[in-house]
This record gives structure tokens, sequence and C-alpha cells, in this order.
């Protein structure tokens, strides 16, 4: 801007200012007389410029302000209503009602139904946790999982078997307590990666049933202790060898073999059944015994045939 | 009786304790209660010895009846000697259905169809365990009864528990096993002990494991810290790590593992020592831990802080993949040490 002014001063004032004294001094005077107004001005517009800004912004303030305290206007007004409208209701009908009068707001009516899905959902998850179904766990910072499945044979809960599954990179099973026999990784590769649901339903059949055929081994030998005999059995319980007693004079003994070829179901898929005495393993009766053993857990039907006085 | 069975019978004695020999014999079932009553478990051995020779001249007693008393011996008292775990891979669906005369008679087939001298003998013992007692024999010359080889297997696991087996006979046995237990291969789990009930315990997850669960029960062993205002202080803490080493190595009473080996195949790391950083070729070095019981001092050291949590692979893999031999190598690109399978 001195510049400027400064350039013109020397081309044109020069020329028109003839009469003054001194010339150079007069115009230089004037120019920075000039120059210090106009920095005057410019401090002014800028001042000028500020107190419109802030005006502005007081404005915009003032405007919230007012359309927060409309908000809360309305807001008073629709719980006041609310609160009228309740009130109204409870003085219809106080003891239904007397529940709702307790909660405040709508917030906190909202707040308590949250509050009660959840535990209802908790409830569910341990209800279904209860009736046997697969509980989940997260480890190590949800990196993986934990499924526990819980077995149980004619109504008694048994073992609770695990699988802990890393969910790193690709999902793998990196530590169980599934017994070894139990074909756990045929199971894993079959549908692991696609249906983890599949998956953990077959394994609990595997399971289950297992569990089931152990505990009728167990149940025979605590029922049946002495009358009849497990002559053998094996890790998976998959065959099943009893020798009982026939009633009668002979006391003739019976050897009754159990084979269980599908490994998810507790009862056998093949019976047979031998005796010293060759006329009673053809006769009509042994055949039922045969159908029972097919149809019915060992145990219980071991139990039958005693109540029918057929065994020792 | 023959030359074998004295000296196998002489070699029984002087191996066996007495009061285990006393047992032993008492299961035999081959002397009446007169015979075993008539020995004196006071005398010297090779009294005893001598005693037991004649009776047996008596009874007549084939060196077949001998090895029957060392099987006894080795399966009541199995914690003899080294037991190497290997495990049948690719078994197919009849493996889950077979029985122990099927199998016995296939093993026996299958193997004397490979080597011509060999002497077999098998059993089934109460908990569904098979025993198997080979003595190997050359192309010349008869089985040695001196040096047999014991094998457990438990029908329908994929699980073979091999003790004092040599090399050369190696690959006869797993070729039987394999044929009569219906797998593809037998294969190496690097995992071995004197204690079998411990290998079969940690090979077949048998002992307690502890799973996390929303329905934790409270672990015992709480006083690591005896100063109870500390313990409020480390409570939390303390729980947390007694979690994750229960997690990691089991509750309860934990296999008795005695070692566990690390084979170091790595490049040398360190800043200061720059000759040994610079070698190309690995640095190499064996880690062997031993211990009366490993897991559970294990254990102590990850519950009581010593060591950090969570557990290092490294020390983890022993129960997760039940193993307890190890060849820790570089990977090819990056430096993440890596636990890959090896051979012994």
């Amino acid at each position: 801007m001195l510049g400027e002014l400064g350039m013109r001063g020397d081309g044109g004032g020069c020329g028109g200012l003839v009469n003054a004294p001194c010339p150079f001094s007069g115009v230089l005077a004037h120019l920075s007389a000039l120059e210090t107004e106009s920095v005057r001005l410019v401090e002014l517009q800028r001042e000028a410029w500020r107190q419109q800004a802030t005006r502005e912004e007081l404005c915009a303030t003032v405007e919230r302000l007012r359309a927060q305290r409309d908000q809360l206007r309305a807001k008073v007004l629709s719980a006041t209503s609310l609160q009228q409208v309740m009130t109204e209701v409870d003085q219809e009908n106080e003891e239904k009602r007397s529940e709702e009068e307790k909660s405040a707001g709508d917030s906190q009516l909202h707040m308590s139904l949250l509050t009660a899905r959840l535990s209802h959902v908790k409830n569910l998850l341990r209800a279904h946790h209860l009736i046997g179904g697969y509980d989940i766990t997260e480890t190590r910072r949800g990196k993986g999982v934990c499924f526990s499945i819980a077995t149980a044979f004619e109504d008694r809960t048994l073992e609770t078997y695990n699988v802990e599954m890393d969910l790193a990179r690709t999902m793998r099973i990196c530590r169980h307590n599934i017994p070894p026999f139990i074909p756990l990784e045929r199971l894993a590769q079959e549908n692991f990666q696609s249906d983890i649901m599949a998956f953990l339903d077959s394994l609990s059949m595997h399971l289950n049933a297992y569990v089931g055929r152990r505990q009728q081994v167990r149940l025979i030998q605590e029922l049946f202790h002495g009358s009849v005999k497990v002559l053998e059995s094996n890790a998976l319980c998959s065959i099943l060898v009893l020798r009982c007693r026939q009633v009668g004079e002979k006391k003739a003994a019976a050897l009754c073999t159990l084979e269980y070829g599908d490994p998810t179901r507790c009862l056998p898929t093949r019976v047979t059944i031998d005796s010293e005495e060759k006329t009673l393993t053809d006769s009509p009766q042994w055949n039922e015994i045969q159908a029972l053993f097919l149809e019915t857990p060992a145990h219980q039907a071991l139990l039958a045939i005693r109540r029918e006085e057929r065994i020792a | 009786m023959e030359d074998v069975a004295k000296e196998l019978l002489s070699r029984l004695v002087r191996r066996i304790p007495l009061v285990r020999l006393r047992h032993v014999l008492g299961r035999w079932e081959r002397l009446s209660k007169t015979q075993l009553l008539s020995l004196d478990f006071t005398q010297p051995k090779w009294a005893l010895c001598e005693n037991l020779l004649s009776l047996c001249e008596e009874n007549e007693i084939a060196v077949k009846d001998l090895t029957e008393i060392e099987m006894l011996y080795r399966s009541e008292y199995p914690d003899q000697g080294v037991w190497h775990v290997f495990q049948l891979v690719d078994t197919s669906e009849e493996s889950l259905s077979s029985d122990f005369m099927h199998f016995r008679d296939q093993f026996k087939a299958n193997l004397k169809d490979l080597i011509n001298h060999v002497s077999i003998k098998m059993k089934k013992l109460e908990d569904e365990s098979v025993w198997i007692r080979i003595a190997w024999g050359g192309n010349f010359s008869r089985p040695n009864h001196l040096k047999p080889t014991y094998v457990v297997h438990h029908l329908q696991t994929p699980y073979v528990f091999v003790s004092s087996l040599a090399n050369k006979h190696k690959p006869l046995l797993f070729q039987a096993l394999a044929l009569s237990a219906h797998c593809g291969s037998v294969k190496d789990v690097n995992l071995s002990g004197r204690c079998l009930t411990a290998l079969r315990d940690l090979s077949m997850r048998q002992y307690k494991q502890v799973f996390p669960s929303r329905h934790q029960k409270r672990l015992e062993e709480r006083d690591l810290l005896p100063n109870p205002s500390i313990e409020n202080e480390h409570i939390k803490l303390a729980e947390y790590k007694q979690q994750v080493a229960s997690e990691v190595f089991g509750d309860g009473v934990l296999p008795k593992l005695e070692t566990a080996v690390y084979k170091l195949e790595t490049k040398y790391r360190e800043h200061g020592s720059e000759n040994l950083a610079r070698r190309d070729e690995p640095f190499r070095g064996v880690v062997k831990f031993s211990s009366s019981n490993l897991l559970e001092s294990l254990k102590y050291c990850v519950s009581s802080g010593m060591a950090s949590t969570p557990v290092t692979p490294l020390l983890s893999s022993i129960t997760h993949k039940g193993r307890n031999y190890f060849v820790i190598k570089d990977k090819q690109h990056g430096s993440v040490p890596n636990t890959s399978a090896s051979k012994f």
C-alpha cells in the first residue's frame, strides 16, 4: 500500500503542488497522513467485521437455544400429557396398572422392557443348556469358542464333552476331550466348514449313543448282579455278550449277543440268542425276546424278561 | 527243560523284585498251591531260582509258559522301559467294529507272513487293552525270547504303545498292525516316556481337562498367596493364572510325563555376539526338561507367575498335541519359530 501511494505521489503529485515551499516534504507529510488514515480505516473495518461475526454467532446460539427450549417444552408437555393420561388410566383401574405407575417416563419403560427381554433370553439359553443343548463360550478374547455337549440317557445327565475351536484364521479344532474311538476327524471332515450345527448334531448323536450304550452295560451289571453276566464288551460298547440262566429244572444257560451296528444309536441292530437247549431258541417266545432286545434298551428288556420269569 | 527256558527263568528271577515275583507267580496258575507255599522268598535269588527250576521241570513247563510270567509282570507293572506312542492313521470304519479274536488272528497271520521265525503271544486285559509280546528271530535263527518287543493297543482307538522295538523290526510290525487294525499307515506321534498310563491318558485325553465355561466351577488349590491382604489384591490375577494353567495342563492328577525335548535348529539371534549371528547354518542345540512329573511342574510355573500367560505354544503343545519331542526350525520366510514334525 505504501509503495503504491509513493509511486503515485512521485509521478502525479509533484507536478500538481507547485506553490508549496518545499514540495517534497509537504507531499510526504500528506502521504503519511493519508497512510495513517487508511490504516485506521482498515482497523475500523476489521473491527466491524469482527463484531458482525460475533453477532452472527450469537444469533445462531440464540436460535439453537430457542429450538432446544421448544424441544424441551414439547417434551415436558408430552410427558405431562402422558402422565396425565396414565394417571387418568390409573384412576380408572388402579389395581391393574399399579406396575406402570412406578415407571416415570417412556425411556425408563423402554429400559425396563429391554432388561426384561435380556433376562428372558438368558433364561432361554440356560434352559437350552439344561435340556442338553450346546453351550457356547467365548475364549481367548474372541479368538476362539468352546462348545460343550452334554449327554444324557434315560433322564439322567451324564458326561459333558467339550470341543474348543480356534477362529483366528480358518476354523479348526484345537482341543477337546472326546473319547478316541469317536470318529471326530471324520465327522469334522464331513461338515465342519460348511455347517457347524450339522457337525455338532452328528457329534452329539455319536456321543449320546455311546454314553447310552455304556450306561446300559453299567445298569445291567448293577441291576442283575450275579444273575446276568457281561461276558464281553468293548471300548465303544458296540458289542455286548450276555450270559443268563433260564428258569427251569435244567437252568440252561443262554448267550445273548447284541451288536450295535449303528454308532449313532443306543439300540442294537442285530441280536442273536444261543441256548444250550436247542428247542427253546426256536420257540416263538424267544423270537419275542429277540424283538424286545431290538426295540428297548438292554437292561429294560432284561427286566421285562425277568418279570415274566423266564430268566433267573 | 531247554537251555533257553532255563536262561529265561533265571533272567526273570534276577530282574523281578521278590515281592512282585511272589504276586506274579501267584497269578501264573502253573504251580500248585503246595508248590507255591514250598517256595521260600526270603532265600537269596540264586537259591530261589534253583528251586523254581526244579518245580518247573517237575511240571514240564515250556518256554511258552515262562513268557507268560514275563507278560504278567510287564502288564501288572507297566512302568518299565521306555514306551513310544504311535498313531494309526487313515482308519477305516471297519476298525470300529473289530473284536479281539479277529484282531488276534489277523495280526498273527499277517506278521507270520512277513517273517518266518517269530513268536507272538497276545492277551486282552480287563481294561480292554491288548498286550502283544513279540520275540523276533532271524532268517536262520529261532525267536530270541530274551529281547522281546511289547506292544499295547486299545482296540477301536488309533493309538499303539511300543516298548523296545529294534529299527529293523519296525516296518514289519507296522505293516502287520496296519493290516490287522484296518488303517492306512502308522505314524510316530513323538511322545515317549516310562509311565504307560500317563502316555495313554495324554494321547487319549483321559485326564481331567478344564474347559472355559459360563457355569464356571471354582477350581481347587487356592492357597497361592499366604498373606490375606495381598491375597485380596491379587486374587483376580491369581485366579486368572490358575484358570489358564488348568486349561493348558489339566486339573487334578496330571499324567506323569517325565521329559520334554526341544531340538533347536534355528538361527542364533542376539545383539553383540556377531560371530554366531552371522553364521548361515542353524545353531543346533537340545533343550531338555525333566522332572518326576513335568506337567505338574510346568503348571506350577504358570500358576505361580514364573512363566508368562498366555502360555507359549511350545509348552501348551505338550498337552494339546500329545507329544514331548519337538524340532524347532526357522520358517523359510520370516522369523517365527515353527514346531515341525520330525522323526526320532
